[in-house]
């Protein structure tokens, strides 16, 4: 008989990565298995291409900084990157799998222990997280084992027990945030808008913990003994570098001395830790989790009789077709956590990042920068871009265009199919609804750069005016592609939006689109012209995007509408 | 709003579809009428193809051949015309449980143009029937299944659809309900318009409909009043239960 935390843990990655469902349906049913195949062949390829890239950087990187005798600081800067990233994101990703999965109703009946069931998920959340470390933290690893002296048995074996064992501690420490908040939030009555509040000053104070253990290192007044120790002492960056989260400079001993007594040393200490971290998360979701998920269980407090006190025409207003979509659209979205945590983390974490680099890091080098941008003659100009710039790269992370169709589920788009409205309408809403989102969310971003940037009322317009073009434009070929391709089939929300590999694709064609837009751009700059210039030409790229996307709309929209079959 | 009228409300003219990948048709070569001021049963055994008949008369499928053509407009070549004829309450009505019961009939209502006039007068009757007046401002989260369910109804009567297509819509009402929406559907087909509907219960079947279709593996095998369906099974006396097991008796059981 198989090992019932096993079982569920192979049914959960089962469903997850919809092993059987891809079976049945590509290869049993062959239903779009081109489709399977174009899938698998892309993400094959996109993979290889970035880890190219990952791997190339590293070794730049490597070079440089064994130029200076640090070089196991590629090692930690890769590596705390990806644990720090793991951290922020992580708290979202939790509170999706531990909270709003669709299997909860199933599971919570069978008698099983909390801790059974969060195992279970908690491997699903590793799993996913293994997928992006491939294509990062592998080459990476490559490229260090390929420059550095090491003994190959040794490096690869602490390689492969370091790349099983990273994603532990940060998700073990965002998975007991994330249960202790779940559980107070529990207490309460509006628990959707305290989940999304409680999920943001989690991610708030995991940067702030960060940005103290950071700046604290680097204070004013050490500097002289920093470079002291820089020059005398090998590898001593590695130390202060990974002070953000120490884990990572235990990961990197282990892999950079495999083989000698601090390696293992580093790997006993990572290993442990990582069970321990691993150990506490149990032990608090054992207590808390049930509690959580079943004040979740519980209906709202109903009430009754408002419809009769409030009865009027205020209630009944009309609205257009498309405008009603859109409303609807952004109530729906806004009232469901797991889409805000997702969705509106980039809105959040620019300005609070921007004002933490530029006003609390006292960094020197950052300031020179920034004042050396200022004083050029077409700042104004380029700033103009950089807003521009910045509503598009909004739209792009935050994945709620390419997701927009998604989001239904199978359960809920059944309601929109039924409805007298064609495809070309419903993609409409839903890209305005996105694009008004966005729009609203870069106002903390705007503010800031606003503030720091000074520009005129004139590029402040024109920047503005393009980044709203350009990023409805991306929205208009974001819901376009959910259309073509909805994930209808998911078991917890945050497989429709940021493990939707639709919003992956919008990564790559927003990179393009960005590029195409950027480069004439640069070009421009360079050969001296006018900023204005470089600002019509960019109006006109968008204007082209924009129309062309449109343009498709209108052809295939509806085809591509009535294709989505129930 | 479009308004009943024509000769007959639904028809399919030689219906066909077969899923991808699969070399079983689930309709085969399916036709038949509803007029307007009748209310059509629709019934068969698991797996049938009643749904998937369903499904594409409300433009959730497109059938692999034949038509559909509502209250004049075909579905395929025309859908939103039209839908905007059709009152549809799936199986199983998943609503944005987001949304307050009174958001989600303000978008219905949007979508189908209802005045805001008309709406209030609508909303207000369906909701006070269906007993969901109370409850309208709350979230549908916090709505019983069979408040879903009478929420879903109130959805699609709300433009007061010349047809009104519903599969197995007992399903999950309260005995006082079930007799409250039975009377609507009557009252509704009293006003020219028509009902389509698919059940198990066949002896709602029975007292309810005007005309019975039995499908069974893709195919519409009978089709008619009782009285038709009584002369097709050649005993006077029998229920729709018999001649629905009889007419659907497993090959290797006859």
């Amino acid at each position: 008989m198989k090992n019932r935390v096993l079982s569920l843990i192979l049914a959960q990655l089962n469903m997850n990565f919809a092993i059987s469902h891809s079976r049945y349906y590509y290869l049993k049913k062959r239903q779009r298995l081109w489709e399977g195949i174009l899938i698998v062949v892309s993400v094959i390829m996109t993979a290889a291409l970035l880890s190219f890239g990952v791997y190339k950087l590293a070794c730049a990187f490597y070079s440089q900084a064994a130029a200076i005798n640090q070089e196991r600081l590629t090692l930690v800067t890769g590596i705390l990157a990806a644990q720090v990233l793991m951290l922020i994101l992580g708290v979202a990703l939790v509170i999706a799998v531990f909270y709003f999965s669709n299997d909860l109703p199933i599971l919570i009946p069978l008698p099983l222990s909390p801790w059974e069931i969060l195992t279970s998920k908690f491997a699903v959340i590793l799993a996913n997280e293994y997928l992006g470390l491939l294509v990062f933290i592998v080459p990476l690893f490559a490229a260090y084992g390929m420059r550095a002296d090491v003994s190959i048995i040794s490096y690869t074996l602490s390689s492969i027990i370091v790349f099983l064992t990273l994603p532990v501690i940060p998700v073990a420490i965002a998975s007991i945030l994330a249960v202790i908040l779940m559980r107070i939030v529990g207490f309460t009555k509006r628990k959707d808008m305290l989940t999304i509040i409680g999920g943001f000053l989690l991610v708030l104070l995991i940067i702030g913990v960060q940005f103290y253990m950071q700046t604290k290192l680097s204070a004013p007044g050490d500097e002289q003994e920093f470079m002291i120790q820089l020059l005398s002492q090998a590898n001593s960056l590695v130390a202060i570098a990974g002070k953000q989260f120490p884990p990572s400079i235990w990961a990197t001993w282990a892999v950079s001395d495999s083989g000698t007594s601090k390696g293992l040393l580093s790997l006993g200490l990572f290993l442990g830790v990582s069970a321990l971290s691993f150990g506490l998360f149990l032990a608090v979701g054992n207590k808390f989790f049930y509690q959580g998920v079943l004040s979740g269980f519980e209906a709202p407090t109903a009430k009754r009789g408002t419809l009769v006190k409030k009865s009027g025409r205020a209630q009944f207003s009309e609205r257009t077709p498309l405008l009603s979509l859109a409303v609807t659209e952004m109530k729906l979205f806004s009232r469901t956590p797991v889409f805000v945590l997702n969705g509106f983390i980039g809105f959040l974490m620019f300005p609070v990042m921007l004002v933490v680099l530029l006003f609390m890091g006292n960094d020197p080098e950052i300031a020179g920068l920034w004042g050396s941008l200022v004083k050029m003659p077409e700042f104004h100009s380029i700033g103009a871009l950089l807003l521009a710039a910045y509503f598009f790269l909004l739209a792009m992370f935050s994945g709620i265009p390419f997701s927009s169709f998604s989001r239904e589920g199978k359960a809920n788009i059944w309601f929109l199919r039924s409805l007298p409205i064609s495809g070309r309408t419903a993609a409409m809403g839903k890209a305005l609804a996105a694009e008004i989102m966005i729009v609203v969310g870069a106002v903390p971003g705007l503010a800031v750069l606003e503030y720091i940037a000074r520009l005129p009322m004139t590029s402040l317009i024109i920047g503005v005016s393009l980044g709203i073009f350009s990023s409805y434009a991306l929205c208009i070929w974001g819901v376009l592609l959910d259309m073509a391709r909805p994930m209808l089939d998911w078991t917890d929300q945050q497989k429709a939006i940021k493990s939707n590999l639709n919003t992956a694709i919008g990564l790559v064609i927003g990179t393009v689109v960005l590029f195409l837009m950027g480069y004439p751009v640069y070009i421009l700059f360079r050969r001296g012209y006018s900023g204005l210039v470089a600002q019509a030409i960019s109006g006109v790229i968008i204007a082209v995007v924009l129309a062309f996307g449109l343009k498709v709309l209108g052809v295939v929209g509806d085809r591509l509408w009535s294709s989505i079959e129930l | 709003m479009a308004k009943a009228g024509d000769a007959c409300l639904l028809r399919l003219e030689g219906v066909r579809k077969t899923y991808r990948g699969s070399s079983t048709k689930a309709v085969d070569n399916l036709s038949l009428e509803v007029a307007p001021g009748e209310i059509f049963g629709f019934l068969g055994p698991n797996g049938a193809g009643k749904t998937t008949t369903i499904k594409m008369i409300v433009g959730l499928l497109i059938p692999d051949s034949g038509r559909i053509i509502v209250n004049g407009k075909d579905m395929v070549k025309d859908p939103v015309a039209a839908k905007k004829s059709i009152g549809f309450v799936p199986d199983n009505p998943n609503l944005y449980n987001r949304l307050t019961g009174l958001e989600y009939l303000n978008l219905v209502a949007d979508i189908y143009r209802v005045s805001a006039a008309e709406r209030i007068r609508r909303t207000s009757e369906l909701l006070s029937m269906f007993d969901l007046t109370s409850a309208a401002g709350d979230i549908i989260e916090s709505y019983s299944h069979g408040m879903k369910q009478k929420l879903a109804l109130t959805g699609a009567l709300l433009h007061n659809p010349p047809l009104f297509i519903l599969d197995e819509p007992m399903v999950g009402l309260d005995p006082r309900s079930s007799k409250l929406f039975k009377d609507l559907m009557r009252n509704h087909c009293d006003q020219g318009y028509a009902v389509f509907f698919s059940t198990h219960i066949l002896e709602v079947a029975e007292r309810l409909c005007d005309r019975v279709g039995i499908i069974d593996k893709g195919k519409l095998i009978a089709c008619g009043s009782m009285d038709e369906l009584r002369t097709l099974s050649n005993e006077a006396e029998e229920s729709l239960e018999t001649i629905f097991l009889e007419l659907t008796e497993p090959e290797e059981a006859v």
